[in-house]
C-alpha cells in the first residue's frame, strides 16, 4: 500500500470532490466529507440526518379497499334513496340497496383485518368522539350497515325509513374518509383536508353509479351521475399536488369516464369502458392517497440526494 | 399536579442511560442490530419499540474547540421522548379512548383498550406513537404512569446522570428552563433555545427541550399542528360534499330520469 | 499505580469524584471521563455550571467528553508526554508555579547527587539508577542550586517547547498555548485545576511516566491535597481499586506490601529492606506481622518468623504476560479464569488462544459463556482451521458465576471508597459467588495439605470461614487484637510482636465493630458516613497541603483542614491525613523515627521525607523524571531524542507470534489506537449479550477521517480491513471529523480508532480488536500499549464495485 501522505494524486482528488461538491450539491463519489461539502449531517437544512419526522400509516391493503368498499356502498345507498323518492324502476333501487347492503357488509371486516387486535372491534364503540373522524366513521359504518341491510331485509315503510337512514349515513361513509385522512399530521393528506372529502364523495358516487351501469342498469340517470362524479374528479385532481402515480390513478376516475361519456355517450361500449375506467380509478386512487401518505413521511426540507443515498446504503 | 420533563441537552452526555432504563423498565422488545453510520444513533429515533432516543448532532469538528465552545455545534446529544402534548393529536384521534389523559397530565396509551386501528400513528405530529407489528398494538413513553402513581420519577430521568433530564413540576420546570437560557445567554452561548411549541395549536407540551442551534436538526418540527384544526374544514368541506351530493343525485333522477 | 505512588506517597487518586465539582479548571487527558465514568462526570458538569470552571480534553478523538469540554485538543495517540511536559515548561517559563507550596511541600530545593546524568546529557537515556538520588541532605530554598530538583527539572523540560507540541503532537501551537494559559490560571492559592486520566495515559510503555508528569505538573502549580485539585485516576472494573489493594498482582501483598523474593530470607532481611526510618512505611514490620498473623493464625509465632518463609517468593517475571508467553510455549498446565475474558480483552488475541490450547485445563468462572470458554469450539483459529476442536487437549470447565447483585461484599471505588453491597436476588441455578467457591476451594486443598515441608503454609493457612459470609472476611481485613478477640481500632493499634492481626493494612478501620462501609448517612462536604474510604476515611488524601506551612488555609475559597490552636488540632472538612495533634511548627524529631521524625509541615507523610516527589529518588524502573519516548511502534522517529526510539525498560517481548513493525513502516502508514464504548463493557461479555446494549452498537467500527476516507476510496458505513503486523481484522468504516488527520512533522497522519468490545459470541458478534495489539511490558506495572500502535486501513470491496454508489 500506499504510504498515507499527501501527494499531487490525493490532493488532486480531493480538489475534484471539493468541486463536485460545490456544484452539484452532493457527491456521488464513495467517501469523503472534504470540508465544506454537504455530508450526512444533521441540520437546519437537512433535519436530523434527513430521517422521516413523521410514522408512517402503519395500514395494510384492507383500509384503502374498504375506503372504496365503503364509499361506494355509501354512494349507492345515496343513489337507491333519490331512485326511490323519484320513482325509479324498482329492480334498481332494489339493486342498489343491495350493492348499499354488500359493501356495507364487506366493509365492516375489512375494517376489523386491519386492526392490530381485531378482537378488540367492539372498543371502538365503548365510545362516540366527535373529534375523532375514526371514531364518527365507526359509527357511521355501524349505522350504514345496520340500515343498509334493513332495508334489504324489510318491505314498506320500515324499508323506505331504513332506506333513508342507510342514504343518510352513506353520504357521511362517502365522505368521512376524506376528513379521516385529511386530518392528520401527515403533509400530503392535511394539506387536501378540504378537497379530500369531496374528492372521495364523487369518486363514491361515481363507482356506485358505474356499479349500477355494469349490473346492466343503463338509465340515463346513472349516465348523468357518473358524468357529474367523473367532471368533478376531473376539476377536484386538478387542484392536487400529489405525486405522478396519485395522478395516474386519478386519470381513471376522472378524465378518461368524463372524455368516453362526454364524446360517446351514446355507445354501450363506451359508458361500460367508462364505469369500469371509473371504479378502477376510484380502487387505485385510494390505494395511491394511503401510499402517498407513506411517502411523505420525509418531511420538507427533504435530504440531499447524496445524503440519503449514503444513510440509505449504510442502513440497507 | 401537572408534571414534566425538561430536557437540556446541554447537559446529556450521550450516555443513553436514559433509553436504556426506558427499555428496562418498560420490558420494550429490542430493535434491529442494525449499523446506521449516522454518528452512534443506531435506534435512529422514537417508534413503538424505543419511547426514549438520544440523539447525536454530529458537524463539523474544529482543534481547539470543545462542545461547549459558544457559537460552534460539534456534536450535541439530545434525549427525545413524546412530547405529551397539551393538545395532543393521538389523544384526540383515538376511536377507542385508549388514549387519555392522567392526572399527571401525560398523554397515556392504555394497553387494555388500545385495538391497533393506527389512527394515532398518523395523528401525532412529532411521529412518536407507532404500531408494533408483532403485538397490534400502539405504544409510546408512558410518562411512567406506573412509577408516578406509586410516587418515583420516571425512570428515564432518575437514571440520567448528569441532570440533562429533569422531571417535576411543569410551572416548575419552565421557570427552571427560562433560568437556565438566561445563564446559557449571558455566557455567550446566545445559540440556545426553548423548544417548546406553545404558540402552535400544539399548546405546548408537557416534555419540552434546550437545544443549541436550529431545532430542526434535531427533528423537532418548526411549526408542529394539531390534527384536529383540520376538522372544521374537512367537515365542512364533506358536509358540502355530501350535499351536492345528495342533491346531484336527486336531480339526475328528477330530471327524467325514467328512460 | 507507581506514578502517584512514588510520587505522592500512595498509589490512588488523590482525591475523590465529588470533589472535582471545586475545580476552577479540569484537563481530561488519556479518559473519556463522560463515556466510561459517566456517573462521576456529573461533577465535572457541575463544577463547569457552577464555578464556570473551564474543562479541557485532550484526546486523539473527539469524544462525548469533548462535547462536555470548552477545549478539545487532538493529540497524536503516544505523545503524551511531549505535551505535559510543554505544560511543565510552559509553568516553569511562565512562573505560574505556585512557589511557597514548590518550596515547602515538594523535594524542589533538594540537591540531587552531582553523578546523576540526565537524558539531556547521554542522548535519551538516564545514568545508572543509583545515581537518581539526593546528595545527603543539603537542600537549597532559594531554588538557585544547579543540582537542586527545580534547576534539573527546568534543564529537563526545556526541550518541550510549544513548537515541540505542533510538530510531534499535532496541535497547533496557538491552540496549546491557549489551553496551557488557561489551565495553569486556574490554579494558585484562590484556585485550584484538577486532572482526570484512565487507561488513555497509562496503556503506553511510557504509562507510569505520563502519570508522573501529571504529578510534576500538579505540584508544581500546587493543586495536589487541596479541594477542586489533585489527580483523579479513574479506575476501571467496579472493584478494580480493590483488587490493587488487596492485589491480584504478583508482585505486592495486601497493603501495598512488597512481595518477598528469594534473596529476603527471614523476615528480618525483608524488615530491614523495606521499613523506612521515617515516614509512615517505618510501620511496615506492623503490617506484615499483623498480615501473616491473620493469614497463618496461631502457628504463626516469633520463634517461626510469623510463617514468613512460607509466602511464596518472586523468582521472576510471573507477571500476566509472563505467564501467557509460558503457556504458548507449553510451560503451563493450568490456568483459572475468574471474571475475565482474555481470548477478547487481552492483546494478541490469536496467540492467547492459541496458548489456550497447550493447556491440561483451564477453569472459566463467568456469568455468561465467553469467548475465553469456548476458544476451542468456535474461535477465528478454529474457523480458519488452525486449531481443530478434536485435537485441543485442553480440558475446559466452566462454572457459573453469580454476578454483583446476587452476592453481597464491598467495592473499592475509583477514589478508595468501599461501598457495601447487599445480595438483591439469588443466584441462579447452579450459580455461586466467587467466596463460596473459593471457601470450598480451599478446604479442598488444605484437605490434600500433606506433612511434607512445602505443605506447611497450606496446612497453617487460617480457613475456617463460614460458606459465605462476607462480613466475616472484612472483619478479618479490617484486623483485631488477638488476645481479646476483639477488633482493633485501626491500623495505629497494630502492632510487630504478634498479638495483633490484620489482613490489610491500609482499609484497617472499616469495621471497628460496625460496616463501615455500608455506612449510608453522608454528611457534610465530603460525605462522610457514606461508605468508608481508605485510609481512615480520609477523602482528600494529602490534605495537610491545603494549608499553608504555618497551618492557616492557603486561601478561605480553598479551604480543607487547618490548624486550630484552640482546640491542639487539625480541623477541617475532611479526616486529616496528617497526625492530628502534629503542630504545624513541629521540627520533627529524627531520632523518634517514623512519622514523629516528620516534621509538621510536611503533608506527604507516606514519603521518608514527607514531601511531593518532583524528582523520584526511588520506586521507578525507567527515570527519576519523565522523558518521552516514541511507542513501541510508532510513524515516526523520537523527535525528542532521536539517539533513543523508545522506552529502553520497556519490554517488547517480540516473537515470531508477536511480531512488531519497524518505527516507522512502509506498510504501515497509520497511528491505531484502541478505546470503549459507554453502550459496551470491556471484551463484551457483559454488554454484547444484552440485546438493550446489543442494538446501540450492533457493529464494529473503525473511525477515521475524511481525508483517510477520500484517499482509500471508502463511504461512511462501508467495510474495510485494519491490518497490523500481527493480523487483520474487519470493521465499518465510520467517516468522522472527529477523529481529524493531522500534521506532524510536516506530513499529514491519519489515526484510527477502534472500539475493541466485540468477540465472536453474544448476540451482535464482530472481529477481536486485540488481534491487532502486541503483548508488551511497560517496565513498572507491565501494561501493554493498547493506546499507540500503527496499522493499514484497505476497504474490503473496491470502491468501483461498490453498489450504490
Ligand atoms: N461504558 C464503559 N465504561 C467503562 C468501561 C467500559 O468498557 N465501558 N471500562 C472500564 C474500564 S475496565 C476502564 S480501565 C476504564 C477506562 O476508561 P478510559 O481510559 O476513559 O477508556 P478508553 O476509552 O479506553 O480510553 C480513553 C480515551 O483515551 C483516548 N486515547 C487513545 N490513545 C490516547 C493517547 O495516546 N493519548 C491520550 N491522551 N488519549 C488517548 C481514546 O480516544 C479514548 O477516548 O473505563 C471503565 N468504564
Ligand atoms: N485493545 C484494548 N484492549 C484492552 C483495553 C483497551 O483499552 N484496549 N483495556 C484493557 C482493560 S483496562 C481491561 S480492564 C481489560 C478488560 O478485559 P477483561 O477483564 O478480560 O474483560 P471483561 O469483559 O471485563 O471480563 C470480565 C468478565 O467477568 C465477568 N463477571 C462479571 N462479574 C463477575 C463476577 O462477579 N464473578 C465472575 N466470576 N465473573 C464476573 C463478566 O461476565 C465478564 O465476562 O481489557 C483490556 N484490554
Ligand atoms: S407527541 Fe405525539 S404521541 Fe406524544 S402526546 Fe403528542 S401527539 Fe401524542
Ligand atoms: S392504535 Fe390504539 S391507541 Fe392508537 S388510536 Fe388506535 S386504539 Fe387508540
Ligand atoms: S417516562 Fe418512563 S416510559 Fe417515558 S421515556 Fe421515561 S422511562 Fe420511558
Ligand atoms: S441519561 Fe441523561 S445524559 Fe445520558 S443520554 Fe439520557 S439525557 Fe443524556
Ligand atoms: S456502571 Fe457503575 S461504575 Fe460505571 S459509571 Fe455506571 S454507576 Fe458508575
Ligand atoms: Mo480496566
Amino acid at each position: 500500500m500506499r504510504p498515507r501522505r499527501p501527494d499531487a494524486a490525493s490532493e488532486r482528488r480531493l480538489e475534484e470532490l471539493r468541486r463536485e461538491a460545490e456544484s452539484r450539491g452532493e457527491v456521488g463519489a464513495p467517501g469523503v466529507r472534504p470540508s465544506g461539502s454537504p455530508l450526512p449531517e444533521a441540520s437546519a437544512g437537512s433535519g436530523y440526518y434527513g430521517l422521516p419526522l413523521l410514522k408512517p400509516p402503519v395500514w395494510t391493503w384492507e383500509v384503502p379497499l374498504y375506503f372504496f368498499t365503503g364509499g361506494a356502498a355509501g354512494g349507492a345507498a345515496c343513489i337507491a334513496f333519490a331512485a326511490r323518492v323519484t320513482g325509479a324502476p324498482e329492480r334498481l333501487v332494489r339493486d342498489a340497496q343491495w350493492v348499499a347492503a354488500i359493501g356495507g357488509a364487506v366493509s365492516g371486516p375489512l375494517l376489523i383485518a386491519d386492526l392490530g387486535r381485531p378482537e378488540r372491534f367492539l372498543n371502538m364503540l365503548r365510545v362516540f368522539k366527535w373529534q375523532s373522524p375514526m371514531s364518527v366513521g365507526a359509527w357511521l359504518l355501524l349505522s350504514f350497515g345496520v340500515a343498509a341491510s334493513a332495508a334489504v331485509a324489510t318491505r314498506g315503510a320500515p324499508r323506505d325509513l331504513a332506506s333513508g337512514v342507510a342514504a343518510l349515513a352513506g353520504l357521511g361513509m362517502a365522505t368521512y374518509s376524506g376528513v379521516l385522512l385529511g386530518a392528520t399530521a401527515l403533509p400530503v393528506w392535511s394539506k387536501h383536508a378540504s378537497i379530500l372529502p369531496p374528492h372521495f364523495a364523487a369518486s363514491a358516487l361515481g363507482s356506485a353509479a358505474s356499479i349500477l351501469e355494469l349490473l346492466g342498469h343503463r338509465g340515463r340517470a346513472l349516465h348523468k351521475l357518473a358524468l357529474v362524479a367523473a367532471a368533478s374528479e376531473t376539476v377536484l385532481h386538478s387542484l392536487l399536488q400529489v405525486s405522478a402515480t396519485t395522478r395516474l390513478a386519478g386519470a381513471f376516475s376522472g378524465p378518461i369516464p368524463l372524455l368516453l361519456r362526454a364524446l360517446y355517450g351514446r355507445s354501450r361500449r363506451a359508458r361500460t369502458a367508462a364505469a369500469a375506467s371509473a371504479l378502477l380509478g376510484s380502487l387505485l386512487t385510494r390505494f395511491a392517497w394511503v401510499e402517498a401518505g407513506r411517502g411523505s413521511v420525509a418531511s420538507p426540507p427533504r435530504p440531499l440526494r447524496g445524503d440519503a443515498a449514503r444513510s440509505g446504503d449504510a442502513v440497507r | 399536579m401537572t408534571t414534566g420533563f425538561f430536557t437540556d441537552s446541554t447537559l446529556c452526555i450521550g450516555c443513553k442511560a436514559c433509553e436504556v432504563a426506558c427499555k428496562e423498565w418498560n420490558d420494550i422488545p429490542a430493535d434491529p442490530f442494525v449499523f446506521s453510520g449516522l454518528s452512534y444513533d443506531n435506534t435512529l429515533g422514537l417508534g413503538h419499540s424505543t419511547w426514549r432516543h438520544v440523539k447525536f448532532i454530529e458537524q463539523e469538528a474544529t482543534i481547539g474547540a470543545g462542545g461547549n465552545a459558544a457559537g460552534r455545534i460539534t456534536w450535541q446529544f439530545s434525549s427525545d421522548v413524546c412530547k405529551h402534548c397539551e393538545n395532543a393529536g393521538c389523544l384526540e384521534a383515538c376511536p377507542t379512548g385508549s388514549i387519555v389523559r392522567t392526572e399527571f397530565g401525560g398523554v397515556y396509551v392504555q394497553p387494555d383498550i388500545c385495538n391497533g386501528c393506527g389512527y394515532c400513528v398518523v395523528t401525532c405530529p412529532f411521529g412518536v406513537v407507532d404500531r408494533r407489528p408483532d403485538d397490534g398494538r400502539a405504544f409510546k413513553c408512558t410518562f411512567c404512569y406506573d412509577r408516578q402513581i406509586a410516587g418515583e420519577q420516571p425512570a428515564c430521568a432518575k437514571a440520567c446522570p448528569t441532570g440533562s433530564i429533569l422531571f417535576g413540576d411543569l410551572d416548575e420546570l419552565e421557570k427552571i428552563a427560562d433560568r437556565r437560557i438566561a445563564t446559557l445567554h449571558g455566557a455567550g452561548m446566545t445559540d440556545a433555545t426553548i423548544y417548546n411549541p406553545k404558540e402552535t395549536s400544539v399548546g405546548g407540551t408537557h416534555a419540552f427541550f434546550l437545544v443549541r442551534g436550529d431545532p430542526w436538526a434535531y427533528n423537532l418540527p418548526p411549526k408542529p399542528e394539531v390534527p384536529t384544526t383540520l376538522l372544521r374544514p374537512a367537515w365542512t368541506a364533506a358536509a358540502l360534499a355530501a350535499g351536492a351530493m345528495a342533491v346531484v343525485s336527486l336531480l339526475a333522477f328528477a330530471g327524467g330520469g325514467r328512460r | 499505580m507507581p506514578g502517584l505512588g512514588t510520587s505522592f506517597g500512595r498509589g490512588g487518586a488523590t482525591t475523590a469524584q465529588q470533589d472535582l465539582a471545586n475545580a476552577d479548571a479540569i484537563l481530561i487527558m488519556g479518559s473519556s471521563m463522560a463515556e466510561n465514568h459517566p456517573v462521576g462526570f456529573q461533577w465535572v458538569l457541575e463544577a463547569r455550571e457552577k464555578n464556570g470552571a473551564k474543562i479541557i480534553h485532550v484526546d486523539p478523538r473527539f469524544t462525548r467528553t469533548s462535547a462536555m469540554a470548552d477545549f478539545w485538543l487532538p493529540l497524536r495517540a503516544g505523545s503524551d508526554i511531549i505535551f505535559l511536559g510543554a505544560l511543565i515548561r510552559y509553568v516553569i517559563e511562565t512562573g505560574r508555579w505556585f512557589r511557597d507550596y514548590v518550596v515547602h511541600y515538594t523535594n524542589a530545593p533538594v540537591i540531587v547527587r552531582d553523578d546523576f546524568q540526565d537524558t539531556e546529557d547521554l542522548g535519551g537515556v538516564f545514568s545508572g539508577a543509583e545515581t537518581w538520588t539526593y546528595d545527603g541532605a543539603a537542600r537549597d530554598p532559594s531554588l538557585q542550586h544547579p543540582r537542586c530538583v527545580f534547576q534539573v527539572l527546568k534543564r529537563h523540560f526545556a526541550r518541550y517547547t510549544p513548537e515541540l507540541v505542533e510538530q510531534a503532537c499535532g496541535i497547533p501551537r496557538e491552540r496549546f498555548l491557549e489551553v496551557a494559559d488557561v489551565f495553569t490560571a486556574a490554579s494558585g492559592r484562590e484556585k485550584t485545576a484538577a486532572v482526570c486520566y484512565a487507561v488513555g495515559w497509562t496503556q503506553h510503555s511510557t504509562g507510569v511516566q505520563v502519570i508522573r508528569a501529571a504529578a510534576i505538573l500538579q505540584l508544581l502549580l500546587g493543586n495536589v491535597g487541596r479541594p477542586g485539585g489533585g489527580i483523579l485516576a479513574l479506575r476501571g472494573h467496579a472493584s478494580i481499586q480493590g483488587s490493587t489493594d488487596i492485589p491480584t498482582l504478583y508482585d505486592i501483598l495486601p497493603g501495598y506490601l512488597p512481595m518477598p523474593s528469594s534473596s529476603e530470607e527471614s523476615l528480618a532481611a525483608y524488615i530491614a529492606r523495606y521499613r523506612a526510618e521515617k515516614g509512615w512505611w517505618s510501620n511496615l514490620d506492623k503490617y506484615i506481622v499483623s498480615l501473616l498473623k491473620a493469614y497463618y493464625g496461631e502457628t504463626a509465632q516469633a520463634t517461626n518468623d510469623f510463617g514468613f518463609s512460607w509466602l511464596p517468593r518472586l523468582t521472576g517475571d510471573h507477571s500476566y504476560f509472563g505467564y501467557w508467553l509460558d503457556m504458548a510455549d507449553g510451560k503451563l498446565e493450568g490456568l483459572l479464569v475468574m471474571g475475565q475474558n482474555p481470548a477478547v480483552g487481552s492483546p494478541n488475541g490469536k496467540l492467547e488462544r492459541r496458548a489456550l490450547a497447550n493447556l491440561k485445563w483451564l477453569v472459566v468462572r463467568d456469568m455468561v459463556e465467553v469467548e475465553t470458554a469456548t476458544f476451542w469450539l468456535d474461535s477465528p483459529e478454529v474457523k480458519s482451521g488452525e486449531l481443530t476442536p478434536e485435537e485441543i487437549a485442553t480440558e475446559v470447565f466452566f462454572f457459573p458465576a453469580a454476578s454483583y447483585v446476587e452476592k453481597e461484599g464491598a467495592f473499592t471505588n475509583t477514589q478508595r471508597l468501599l461501598q457495601w453491597r447487599e445480595r438483591a436476588v439469588d443466584p441462579p441455578g447452579e450459580a455461586r459467588s466467587e467466596l463460596h467457591f473459593l471457601v470450598q476451594l480451599g478446604r479442598k486443598l488444605k484437605a490434600m495439605a500433606t506433612g511434607r515441608p512445602r505443605d506447611a503454609g497450606l496446612r497453617a493457612l487460617t480457613w475456617q470461614y463460614a460458606d459465605e459470609d462476607a462480613e466475616e472476611i472484612l472483619r478479618e481485613i479490617h484486623g483485631r487484637d488477638i488476645a481479646g478477640g476483639i477488633p482493633v481500632r485501626h491500623f495505629g493499634d497494630l502492632r510487630a510482636d504478634g498479638t495483633t492481626s490484620c489482613g490489610c493494612w491500609i482499609y484497617s478501620g472499616v469495621f471497628d465493630g460496625r460496616n463501615k462501609a455500608n455506612g449510608r448517612d453522608p454528611e457534610g462536604r465530603y460525605d462522610h458516613g457514606w461508605g468508608y474510604a481508605w485510609p481512615l476515611d480520609r477523602r482528600i488524601l494529602y490534605n495537610r497541603a491545603s494549608a499553608d506551612p504555618a497551618g492557616n488555609p492557603w486561601s478561605e475559597r480553598k479551604a480543607l483542614i487547618w490548624w486550630d490552636e484552640s482546640k491542639g488540632e487539625w480541623v477541617g472538612h475532611d479526616v486529616p491525613d496528617f497526625a492530628r495533634g502534629k503542630r504545624p511548627d513541629d521540627r520533627g524529631d529524627p531520632a523518634r523515627g517514623g512519622d514523629a521524625a516528620l516534621p509538621g509541615d510536611a503533608p506527604f507523610i507516606m514519603h521518608p521525607d514527607g514531601l511531593g516527589w518532583l524528582f523520584v529518588p526511588s520506586g521507578l524502573k525507567d527515570g527519576p523524571l519523565p522523558a518521552h519516548y516514541e511507542p513501541l511502534e510508532s510513524v515516526m522517529r523520537n523527535p525528542v531524542h532521536p539517539e533513543r526510539q523508545t522506552n529502553p525498560a520497556a519490554l517488547k517481548m517480540e516473537r515470531a507470534d508477536n511480531a512488531y513493525a519497524a518505527s516507522p513502516d512502509e506498510r504501515f502508514p497509520h497511528v491505531l489506537t484502541t478505546y470503549r464504548l459507554t453502550e459496551h463493557h470491556t471484551a463484551g461479555g457483559m454488554s454484547r449479550t444484552l440485546s438493550h446494549l446489543a442494538e446501540l452498537q450492533p457493529e464494529l467500527f473503525a473511525e477515521i477521517s475524511p481525508e483517510l476516507a477520500a484517499e482509500i476510496e471508502v463511504v461512511n458505513g462501508g467495510r474495510v480491513e485494519i491490518s497490523t503486523a500481527r493480523g487483520s481484522i474487519e470493521a465499518r468504516a465510520l467517516v468522522t471529523t472527529r477523529m481529524p488527520s493531522l500534521d506532524i512533522d510536516g506530513r499529514r497522519i491519519h489515526q484510527v480508532g477502534l472500539p475493541y468490545h466485540w468477540g465472536y459470541r453474544g448476540l451482535v458478534t464482530g472481529d477481536v480488536v486485540n488481534d491487532l495489539l502486541a503483548i508488551s511490558e511497560e517496565p513498572n506495572v507491565k501494561i501493554f500499549e493498547s493506546k499507540g500502535l500503527t496499522c493499514a486501513v484497505k476497504p474490503v470491496i473496491p470502491s468501483a464495485t461498490r453498489p450504490g454508489s
